[in-house]
């Protein structure tokens, strides 16, 4: 039994696990689906039926323009999907840059690293997108950038404990003796010893920019106009919050779901994917 | 190596290390609430649910608990009689109403802290001011005002003949904010304390209603003071306090010299709420007597039995300019599509079918007005065809970007976007900041199509100024306007006005989607709050609160 298989089974025998699972399953499914099929055109509007409550013809009703509720859920959840990989794209390629220039050789590069991590980490991601947008305009661009960014300087600061500890083993201080190079040591020796802690940041990274779109949406500073999201059905409902409820519900129970499924997530997959805390990847070894 | 080993999965391990820890310290109480932690996560569901329904009741008692208090505090600030607080969306950014721009400084100060020449009442209507009664010439270019007597500022300094003569020649010379309203004018003299005269150049049949703006107003010659945060005028009440951002609190003015606007209140409060919800909310609280405007859609939540909410016409107009300077837009046929192709009672349906359908540049308010909406009705095949001869279609869509504020909402360019879809015509949303707008559309004229509420009554001028954003140049409206201004009788005037808008609208330089009718609420205990045309003329005087 391959690895993947072993890991994927372990992670559906805990409940928690199979919702994650389950949940990001459908998101991946329903984005697919919307690329060629939703059920009705983003464009079609009927202003007769604003603000419709469910019915058969709206399963989840209409919105201000008289726009099918459902089908803007689903094409949104395609912005939603991109905008958290390439978060987490982003945010680990620029973490684990930051590590590596944390724990390097060179005592300069190191310690000043450290100081600019940590006077960086204290700008809000609302302000740097802010600032983004004042220059590119709002964009689905300057979402990835601003989370990437402030999220790669938290997961720098997360991992780096325990990449210093790897650092400073015995193995990596034998790789040093015998030759190999800074970025062979960091890539073959560091990584995979920060993986689970990485892993759980970066799905923690996931989560946290779809919160952050919906805010950054809201702000006006987010996806531009007329692209899906969630965060774009959350703001355009949430002015009639008071008369008509259900419309913000759909949007705020499917981003708290996908949330809460990406936290899952990431737990379930770290204790999945090492060795130490489950015994049948030991056994498949 | 070992040792964390043991720490992962294996509960027992850690338990046991910890309390081990604690006791070496000596802690016993510490070592039972570390047994009866391990306990708790080691018990099944019940005592989870436990905790949750804990959260729940603990947050249901803080909300109840703040929305009583609020509910305490909102019924002392209620019931004081001689206060009326009046919730306004928009606020003035200063006082000086001489460089000041914008509608909400004319709303809060005209009629209430200074006073014009002549005022305007709910109809839209001139009535007698500071003067009393006036005389025209028959070639209508000199106008001879007889003002009331003994009229002071609320400085204690009396209002004569000279403070009138001195304020209207200061604007000219100045070129205060809306001098260019009234061009015509070229001088004002003091013939003696109680009369004035203006002289026109040429004769000009609006010059009495634009002096009911600012262009009339009069201001004390002899004083000094700060008027972007200070006002000394004439009028029934002075300004107490003015933060943009929060509120205005005005006084009824001692020393007000007249009978007529008496105060029925002593204090008005005025609160600035820009958010729609927190404005509603402020209602419901009792924090606000009365909200103009009111969003129509969140009106419709507050109770019938305790809130007057009544919509009516105002000179508000949805106008959806289209550039006549741009290439693509040049093009007649294509701008009649645009009009044949937009749905209008779609469009006012979904914003809860309280504005008013409007098809020219004139509203159903002003002087002139005819109902233009049958000139073009919605009619997509008509406008497909124009499109196609225009040389564009499905597989060829003419590209075209359409500006508007974020004040305005996204649904109406969506809207737009969709209805216009239908026509072949792929329109890109700029969605800006309204200082974005003012700069690159109102006065650089730099777009193709531009969505924005003109709020002015009388504003029908602008299509007769092709260097103004519309870029509209068209000699005949000019000719009409002129004679229009020219005429000695308002009948005739009217007839001119009517065929310019209707040339105009004919032109289709822009479509006008609606009439946006201003919903008011307010408490029923509140007397005397106009129910017309509050968004310009805001009458304080008459306002009072039963006890």
């Amino acid at each position: 039994m391959s690895a993947a298989r072993v890991v994927m089974r372990s992670m559906w025998r805990k409940a928690s696990g199979k919702y994650a699972l389950i949940v990001l399953g459908l998101w991946v499914l329903v984005s697919l689906i919307s690329l060629v099929w939703t059920p009705y055109a983003l464009l079609e509007t009927d202003g007769f039926h604003a603000w419709a409550s469910p019915t058969a013809a709206h399963p989840l009703g209409t919105d201000g323009v008289g726009a099918d509720v459902l089908s803007w859920l689903m094409a949104g959840s395609r912005t939603n999907l991109a905008i958290a990989s390439l978060t987490v794209v982003v945010a680990g390629i620029f973490g684990l840059a930051l590590v590596a220039a944390m724990v390097s050789r060179h005592t300069a590069l190191r310690s000043t690293s450290v100081v600019v991590v940590d006077a960086l980490i204290s700008i809000p991601t609302v302000l740097i997108a802010l600032m983004l947008s004042v220059l590119f305009g709002a964009s689905t661009a300057v979402i990835v950038a601003a989370c990437g960014f402030a999220y790669g300087l938290n997961l720098a600061r997360i991992v780096r404990p325990a990449a210093i500890l790897a650092a400073r083993s015995q193995y990596v201080e034998s790789a040093v003796w015998s030759g190999a190079s800074g970025s062979r040591v960091f890539v073959r020796h560091i990584m995979p010893n920060v993986m689970p802690v990485l892993l759980v940041q970066l799905s923690m990274s996931a989560g946290m920019s779809i919160l952050a779109e919906a805010g950054l949406t809201y702000l006006g500073v987010g996806v531009g106009v007329g692209v899906p999201s969630w965060g774009h059905s959350l703001a355009t409902s949430v002015r009639f919050i008071s008369i008509y409820p259900l419309t913000v519900l759909w949007p705020g129970l499917i981003v708290t779901m996908t949330v809460i499924a990406l936290h899952l997530f990431g737990d379930a997959l770290r204790d999945a994917i090492d060795p130490l805390t489950n015994p049948e990847l030991r056994e498949a070894a | 190596m070992t040792a964390s080993h043991g720490a992962y999965g294996n509960a027992d391990a850690t338990t046991t290390a910890t309390s081990n820890a604690a006791s070496s310290n000596g802690a016993a109480s510490t070592d039972e609430s570390l047994n009866a932690r391990v306990r708790t996560s080691k018990s099944p569901r019940p005592n989870k649910w436990g905790i949750i329904i804990a959260a729940v009741v603990a947050i249901a008692i803080i909300v109840g608990a703040v929305a009583i208090f609020n509910g305490r505090n909102a019924q002392q600030s209620a019931n004081k009689a001689d206060t009326v607080t009046i919730g306004l969306k928009l606020a003035p950014p200063s006082l000086d109403i001489r460089r000041q721009s914008g509608s909400a400084i004319e709303q809060v100060l005209i009629g209430n802290v200074y006073e014009g020449l002549v005022s305007r009442d709910s109809d839209n209507a001139v009535q007698p001011g500071l003067a009393k009664s006036w005389d025209i010439s028959t070639d209508g270019t000199t106008y001879t005002f007889h003002l009331n007597r003994n009229m002071t500022f609320s400085n204690g300094d009396a209002l004569d003949a000279d403070d009138v003569a001195w304020s209207i020649n200061q604007l000219k010379e100045k070129q205060y904010y809306n001098a260019n309203q009234v061009e015509s004018l070229s001088k004002a003299e003091a013939l003696d304390a109680n009369t004035v005269r203006i002289t026109l150049s040429s004769p000009d049949s609006n010059l009495l209603w634009y002096l009911t703006g600012r262009p009339g107003l009069v201001f004390d010659k002899d004083a000094t003071y700060n008027a972007k945060t200070q006002a000394v005028g004439s009028g029934p009440y002075t300004v107490e306090s003015f933060d943009s951002a929060s509120k205005m609190v005005l006084k009824a003015n001692p020393k007000y010299w007249g009978t007529a606007h008496k105060p029925a209140t002593q204090h008005v409060v005025i609160d600035f709420i820009t958010d729609d919800n927190a404005a509603v909310n402020a209602l419901k609280s009792g924090d606000v007597d009365v909200l103009s405007p009111v969003n129509a859609t969140l009106a419709k939540s507050l109770d019938a039995n305790t809130y007057h909410v009544s919509a009516s016409d105002g000179s508000d107009k949805f106008v959806l300019a289209f550039n006549c300077a741009n290439k693509k837009l040049a093009d007649k046929r294509v701008r009649q599509a645009i009009r044949y192709g937009i749905n209008h009672k779609e469009i006012i349906a979904s914003r809860g079918g309280v504005d008013a359908a409007l098809g020219g540049p004139i509203p159903s308010v002003d002087p002139g007005y005819e109902d233009l909406t049958g000139l073009y009705p919605y009619d997509v095949a008509k406008a497909k065809q124009l499109m196609r001869e225009a040389g564009y279609s499905i597989s060829k869509p003419l590209k075209l970007t359409l500006t508007y504020a974020n004040t305005y909402g996204t649904e109406l360019g969506d809207q737009l976007k969709s209805q216009l879809a239908a026509i072949s015509i792929d329109l890109n949303i700029n969605y800006v900041e309204f200082s974005t707008w003012l700069q690159d559309v109102h006065a650089n004229g730099d777009y193709e199509l531009s969505l924005v509420d003109h709020a002015e009554s009388h504003d029908f001028y602008k299509w007769t100024m092709p260097e103004y954003y519309y870029h509209y140049d068209n000699k005949d409206v000019q000719a009409l306007y002129a004679k229009a201004l020219a005429a000695n009788d308002e009948k005739e005037s009217d007839e001119y006005l009517k065929q310019a808008a209707k040339t105009v609208s004919e032109d289709a330089p822009a479509d006008w989607l609606f009439g946006y009718r201003v919903t008011v609420a307010y408490n029923k205990g509140v007397k005397g709050f106009p129910d017309k045309l509050s968004q310009t003329v805001l009458p304080l005087w008459q306002i009072s609160k039963a006890e």
